[in-house]
């Protein structure tokens, strides 16, 4: 126990202890963070976790040497394992090893691996001032849902409910998460309007915008090339298009963003 | 006998006790499951649980119609009422294969009890009862001799009439199935375990083996169990067979590998040479992008194999379909599909056309990370394409500019080959990588990820040009050679870091000796 005791209180060991906590909590920790606070995640990728640790050592070797007796206890095991006649079976095991190691690293580095052609887009691209629907011009910013000003609400909702059920459906799923049935033979996959960075963050007019041009219609940084979403206007009538963006609010239990009291908001994009 | 008269006046102090206690707690489920039902539920299965519901027709099978209490995944005899944790676990796990989503992520469970109390509302059948399941015992250890037997049986109980002799739904009673509501309905294809509606275990298929798949053709082999026809264990051995018809849901991996052969090429489709490359899967789902929109495609997927030699590449893609079309004998599916399947986007045809396979690459290398649209391409960024049918079995090669806009070249360069057989299509091609002419067709490049999308179409099945089923973007990739740098590098790596650490080790000794 005193063995371990001391080695604790050895700063080449406490070194070592830190830099191995430090890949504990980047390697398995971190992702388990964004979720408490409702977001998806993910492990921290590889070239990521490389700087992470860069980060780590510099702050060890900084606390080590911050004074010369710490620094020459720090040395002291680096340097026995290179000296002492002792240590020698150590020093070789090592002069073996790490070279064994680098090599093999160099080795994955240098396999001839296939990845696909990357794949970007924006989120959510700037939308435009104007657009026309069915030949109509549409002046967007500024634009609410008419429908909230008009008519039952209820009913409007039903109307949003039968045009989801009958359109949006197999990609947006019954659950409203992009799992619908068709939603994994696209990429990107369908959005998930139970995400907090979708339609939560967005105007009425932004999303009646995205479903009216769909794919087809997004600027050249949304990679029109690769959606998958249909430009709904070819199939729907804007109160068809404005219902389902009241059923989309009303089933997935978000708020639209509004327009500031000016007219001349931010918009939808981030 | 006093003491059974006991038990009896407790059963009934029981029944009593727990109506007075459960009865208000039931109709509180109640109401809150016909909230969680009205809101989640009855956009397909309908308000009045008679699975009308708006989306009906926009999918194949139907919703469930609720009111008649028949359930295909169950743990009870055919013909009985589900327990309520049958009911449970589809609504939990959802079903493979059909439209109907597991609900666990979206709602609690308090909520799907509720909801599976409202559903068992609609029925008066269940009034009252107290389903009990089967009892299914274990499954006998897995053998060779086990598998023959299996398939033995398979063929002996007549599985192959619906399912095919290669399992892959193509047995000659296929084109006429029919559910309980006489919609048309699709003999399981064995080889896709992932959709098999109630999962895809050994013990989950032994169920459906013995409980049948109730309101589907699928019956129950309980009673040729009871009957002495067969042993539970041979039935067992048949669930393991069908079992091992079926992959494991294959990994979807964007990039199609085309491994450089030294030697020849395989030279048609059933080569055996292709089975020592993996296949990739491609999932295929239904094109409800453009108009008209098919929302019941009966190609799921495809298995691509690809391999080149330096010169030529050769692609080979199958699929399972269960007819040769046009086939007389799916004259009565197509009718039926057409009319069970929404015409909101005009008639679905009902006559047939041949079957279909499209393979897509960008005419022109992308430039940046900009492709062709993945529907077929547009006018700005064409692709060029493989189109085959099987009536007449031809490939046309041209261009296109969007799905359904396609003009054929006049010269073709790919040669083809097809086999149909057992529910499956097997299409090859072969191409020189160079091409002829390169204003009309793009070279494929070794050692370089070229984008590559499909379209596939079952010419029974009411599909053609539009109607069918696509693909996103995937990636094929001819290997290269492996260069000589990727043995050199580490080695060199090694000897630095040797030299290197010999280096500190002896210079830390010499001035150790020196102090």
């Amino acid at each position: 126990m005193s063995r371990v005791r001391d080695a604790l209180r050895h700063p080449f060991w406490q070194a070592v202890l830190l830099l191995v906590a430090a890949w504990l909590v980047f390697r398995f920790g971190i992702q388990y963070v964004p979720p408490l606070f409702g977001v998806r995640s993910a492990p921290v990728p590889q070239s990521v976790m490389l700087q992470y640790m860069l980060t780590a050592l510099v702050g060890v070797l900084l606390y080590v040497s911050d004074n010369e007796a710490r620094w020459r206890r720090f040395k002291e095991p680096i340097t026995a394992t290179l000296v002492d006649p002792g240590k020698r079976r150590l020093r070789v095991a090592l002069l073996v090893l790490v070279p064994a190691l680098v090599g093999f690293m160099t080795y994955r580095q240098a396999r001839p691996s296939v990845s696909a052609p990357i794949q970007l887009r924006s989120i959510h691209p700037a939308p435009p001032g104007e657009i026309t629907f069915r030949g109509q011009s549409m002046r967007l910013t500024g634009l609410e849902n008419p429908l909230r000003s008009g008519g039952a609400l209820e009913e409007h909702v039903r109307e949003g409910r039968r045009v989801y059920y009958q359109n949006c459906l197999p990609c947006h799923g019954d659950r409203l998460d992009g799992e619908g049935h068709f939603g994994h033979g696209f990429s990107p996959t369908p959005l998930s309007f139970t995400d907090p960075g979708t339609i939560a963050q967005l105007t009425e007019s932004f999303v009646f915008w995205r479903i009216a041009k769909g794919g087809p219609g997004l600027p050249r940084e949304g990679a029109p090339w690769n959606s998958a979403m249909p430009a709904w206007e070819d199939f729907l009538t804007a109160d068809e298009v404005w219902a389902v963006v009241v059923f989309l609010y009303e089933q997935s239990g978000w708020q639209p963003r509004r327009w500031e009291a000016g007219g001349e908001g931010e918009g939808g994009h981030e | 006998m006093s003491r059974r008269r006991v038990g009896v006046a407790l059963l009934a102090l029981a029944w009593s006790v727990s109506l007075a206690v459960l009865g208000p707690l039931q109709a509180q489920d109640l109401t809150r499951g016909k909230a969680v039902y009205d809101r989640w539920c009855a956009g397909c299965h309908g308000e009045t649980g008679a699975g009308d519901g708006e989306a009906m027709t926009y999918m194949l099978p139907r919703p469930r119609d609720f009111r008649r209490a028949v359930y295909q995944v169950r743990t009870t005899a055919t013909g009985g009422l589900p327990t309520d944790a049958d009911l449970m676990r589809v609504v939990d796990e959802g079903m493979p294969g059909t439209t109907m989503p597991g609900w666990r992520t979206r709602l609690s469970e308090a909520e799907r009890r509720d909801v599976v109390a409202h559903i068992k509302s609609f029925s008066r059948f269940f009034e009252g009862e107290n389903p009990t399941p089967l009892a299914f015992g274990k499954a006998p250890r897995l053998t060779a001799e086990g598998l023959v037997e299996g398939e033995r049986w398979y063929r002996e109980l007549e599985c192959f009439k619906c399912h095919g002799d290669a399992g892959r739904g193509d047995g000659p009673s296929a084109p006429t199935l029919t559910d309980d509501w006489n919609q048309p309905i699709r003999a399981a294809d064995l080889t896709r375990g992932w959709n098999f509606n109630g999962g895809a275990s050994v013990e989950q298929i032994y169920r459906r083996l013995r409980t049948g798949l109730d309101g589907t053709p699928m019956p129950s082999f309980s009673d040729a169990v009871e009957g002495e026809i067969l042993t539970e264990e041979q039935l067992w051995r048949v669930a393991q067979w069908v079992h091992s018809l079926s992959p494991e849901r294959p990994p979807v991996r964007e990039v199609i590998r085309a491994p450089r052969l030294d030697g020849a090429l395989p030279s048609g489709p059933e080569d055996s040479a292709w089975a020592a490359i993996p296949p990739a899967w491609v999932p295929l789902v239904g094109q409800i992008v453009i108009k008209p929109r098919w929302f019941a495609p009966r190609v799921d997927g495809l298995w691509v194999r690809a391999a080149h030699d330096g010169q030529t590449l050769a692609v080979l893609v199958a699929w399972s379909d269960p007819s040769r079309s046009p086939d007389a004998t799916w004259q009565e599916w197509i009718d039926g599909v057409a009319g069970a399947m929404t015409d909101a986007d005009g008639p679905v045809p009902t006559t047939q056309g041949p079957d279909r396979l499209h393979v897509q690459v960008p005419l022109r290398p992308p430039e940046g990370l900009e492709r062709p649209y993945f529907l077929g391409g547009d006018p700005r960024r064409p692709t060029y394409q493989w189109q085959w049918t099987s009536a007449p079995d031809a490939v046309r090669e041209g261009r296109g500019t969007g799905l359904g806009a396609f003009t054929a070249s006049a010269t073709t360069t790919v040669q083809h080959a097809a086999v149909f057989a057992d529910g499956e299509w097997r299409v090859q091609f072969a191409r020189a990588l160079a091409p002829a002419d390169t204003a009309a067709a793009p070279a494929f490049p070794v050692g370089e990820a070229v984008p590559m999308a499909f379209y596939a179409a079952d010419g029974s099945d009411g599909e053609d040009e539009r109607r069918g089923a696509v693909s996103a973007w995937y990636a094929i990739y001819l290997d290269v050679p492996t260069p000589p740098r990727v043995y050199v590098a580490p080695v060199l790596a090694v000897l630095v870091t040797a030299g290197l650490g010999g280096l500190v080790v002896v210079r830390a000794q010499r001035r150790a000796r020196s102090t």
